[in-house]
């Protein structure tokens, strides 16, 4: 408790340096503005302002790169609640009754709800990341690369289970991600794989280049294709103060979700996007009257809120503990931080304690921040929302040059995003979802590494991955997963989840 | 030309049962065989020392049998047919990114930006010039004065075609 105090004490005099406040506030301030944003994601933003980040001290930039991430968390619930749209893909249940309550002259109190069922997950999470982080960084040093590759290849089905749609098309998705981390120079031989002779590929595919490429500028052409009718409220916003009738309704959504956003955060393979369908359900489930539920119920937005929050900080568990990160985000983090030569696994605790901790408290400040800055905001975001998209998507396909452009100073860079793009289109339009596929290319080099290590010490074997129990043990939650998946009563059920 | 190619989509029955899914496993087909083909020549080593083609050759394998696999569902189930696939977007957004590449080096960003932008505002429906020209004029400059002079990025504002014509 006492190393837990101090910990957090540490983290507390790093992330409350007043260059480290500015860096939070702007990486919140920017998180939201994406988040209320529809078409802008984290991911491509993340990636556009990496090279910003290179004349900060790591510490910073990763404070105000994580700020962006849960920011937009929050902004995309306003977007939600006011527009009927989700700003991010982990807001989408907030629409169904978040806007309802909108539409009754309530959405001040579902936007303060939803502000502070955030903060309360937010704190929570913060926590559990102080009291989880050390425990998991010594098991993280009892993994061979048996157990790493099979965590990964947990990861993977996991992300496989959450995607939407065919599950054959999901893992198409990641074993093409996975081919796709193998172009460029092989590890131990320096041989060249698949660069087709082009010297920009023999360093590999840079993930800012197929992250951008493929959920910024795919994502603008999809979006222009299919013109969205945005009803903005025109009714008051009303007061954003919850009544004490709606407090008592939101206590335990709040908890609940708080918790079940935590843990499924925690998993490899994006769980954080399960955490709020999870708690939606759940509260519909345990509600008195569930016929409530799609007509302005404030615990169907106090729930999943909390949990979206809870489970964006809680995905940064596996990447500081174990090195590995569950999503394309985390996948971005890792680039940052390698830029400034920390390479993410268990030793970033024993190395550069004040980089941990620093982070960790600053989510907690910027969630203070968030609820500070945004409630006072919401009548500039509402404006915001009324830009039309014909001006946005040229603003954003200029931001997204500038900074592929910047990473390398490389014109071939802009070309490949361009080109990714194109690919990423196409995966749209045959129905693919291209999240797993992003996951596949970040995990790959790593799986590539650990799977030869492996397999060396086992001299050719591959029983070494079901001899060795925590390994063994991984790999079977996997096929249990994968099974359960399958089976066809709770295949129609993870449809009804995702179409809700 | 012309907006949007229609495809084989409404008329999907027959045979074929979505044609979506026939062409996302002949899509994945032709990307396998090709990476196969380029990693045909690694060597690929043993199981106990894998050699730089062990992995591409396999996942490319894995990749072309789940488009094989894709292939064969749509004869068998029903799914979704093939949406349409609309030129307008894409040439005009991709085409912008284009030729952003290819003035940012000698022009710089004073006029790669606009260049772009308004190149790439056609992609809507709803392009109007006039505003497309002033809106991207006055992004430009805002992204001059924050990525050059705020946060001194070394992106050229005028590029090496330009530059001897300014003595300062």
């Amino acid at each position: 408790m006492e190393a837990f105090i101090g910990n957090l004490g540490l983290g507390f005099s790093v992330a409350l340096t007043l260059n480290n406040i500015f860096l939070c506030f702007v990486g919140c301030m920017v998180g939201t503005l994406i988040g209320v944003l529809p078409g802008v994601g984290p991911i491509a933003t993340i990636a556009m302002l990496l090279p910003i980040t290179f004349g900060f001290d790591p510490t910073g930039a990763l404070i105000m790169l994580a700020g962006i991430y849960y920011g937009a968390q929050y902004g995309g619930s306003t977007t939600a609640i006011l527009v009927n749209i989700p700003g991010e893909a982990t807001s989408v249940v907030t629409t169904l009754d978040g806007h309802q309550m909108a539409k009754q002259g309530r959405a001040g109190v579902a936007l303060g709800m939803a502000a502070m069922g955030s903060f309360f997950a937010g704190t929570v999470a913060t926590i559990f990341i102080a009291a989880l982080g050390k425990p998991l960084t010594k098991l993280a040093q009892l993994f061979g690369p048996a157990e790493y590759f099979s965590l990964m290849i947990m990861g993977l089905v996991f992300a496989v289970v959450l995607a939407r749609g065919s599950i054959l098309k999901a893992i198409c998705m990641i074993l093409l991600g996975l081919l796709l981390a193998t172009v460029g120079t092989d590890l131990e031989t320096g041989q060249e794989r698949l660069t087709l002779g082009l010297q920009d590929l023999s360093d590999g595919v840079d993930f800012a280049v197929l992250a951008m490429g493929i959920f910024g500028f795919a994502e603008i052409v999809r979006n222009l294709e299919n013109p969205e009718t945005r009803d903005v409220v025109r009714a008051a916003i009303g007061r954003l103060w919850p009544s004490k009738d709606d407090f008592r309704q939101s206590y335990f959504p709040i908890l609940r979700g708080t918790l079940t956003g935590a843990i499924l955060g925690i998993l490899p393979g994006n769980g954080a996007v399960l955490g709020p369908f999870a708690s939606y359900t759940m509260e519909k489930k345990l509600a008195k009257d569930p016929k409530r539920f799609g007509r302005g119920a404030i615990e169907g937005v106090a729930g999943p809120e909390a949990a979206n929050n809870a489970g964006a900080q809680t995905a940064f568990i596996p990447l500081l503990t174990l090195g590995i990160p569950p999503n394309a985000v985390m996948a971005l983090m890792v680039g940052a931080m390698t830029i400034h030569g920390i390479i993410p696994g268990p030793q970033v605790m024993t190395k550069n304690p004040d980089l941990f901790w620093g982070m960790v408290a600053s989510m907690w400040i910027g969630n203070l921040m968030l609820v500070i800055i945004n409630l006072p905001l919401i009548g500039l975001w509402v404006k915001l929302l009324q830009v039309p998209y014909r001006l946005m998507f040229p603003a954003i396909m200029i931001f997204c040059c500038i900074g592929i452009y910047s990473i390398n100073n490389s014109t071939s860079d802009v070309l490949f995003t361009a080109f990714f793009g194109l690919v990423g289109y196409t995966l749209l339009k045959f129905g693919f979802e291209p999240a797993p596929m992003l996951l596949g290319f970040v995990l790959g080099k790593l799986m590539e590494e650990k799977l030869r290590q492996a397999l060396i010490l086992s001299r050719g074997s591959f029983s070494t991955f079901i001899e060795r129990p925590v390994s063994a043990g991984l790999l079977a939650v996997a096929v249990i997963m994968l099974v359960v998946a399958l089976l066809p009563s709770i295949r129609k059920g993870r449809d009804e989840v995702f179409t809700e | 030309m012309t907006d949007q190619i229609s495809s084989e989509s409404e008329k999907a029955s027959g045979l074929i049962k979505s044609s979506q899914e026939l062409g996302a496993g002949l899509f994945l087909l032709a990307v396998a065989s090709f990476a196969f083909w380029q990693a045909l020549e690694l060597p690929r080593g043993s199981l106990r020392a894998m050699g730089p083609g062990m992995l591409p050759q396999s996942l490319a394998v894995m990749v072309g049998m789940g488009g094989l696999g894709l292939i064969l569902s749509s004869f068998l189930t029903k799914g979704p047919a093939l949406e349409r696939w609309s030129l307008r977007g894409p040439f005009f957004v991709f085409g912008g990114i284009i030729i952003f590449s290819l003035l940012i080096r000698s022009f710089g960003l004073a006029v790669a930006g606009p260049v772009s932008m308004i190149f790439g505002s056609m992609a809507s429906h709803e392009f109007r010039l006039k505003e497309a020209v002033v809106f991207s004029v006055i992004l430009t400059a805002a992204c001059i004065l924050l990525f050059k002079v705020l946060l001194r990025l070394p992106i050229p504002v005028i590029g090496t075609v330009i530059e001897p014509f300014f003595p300062f």
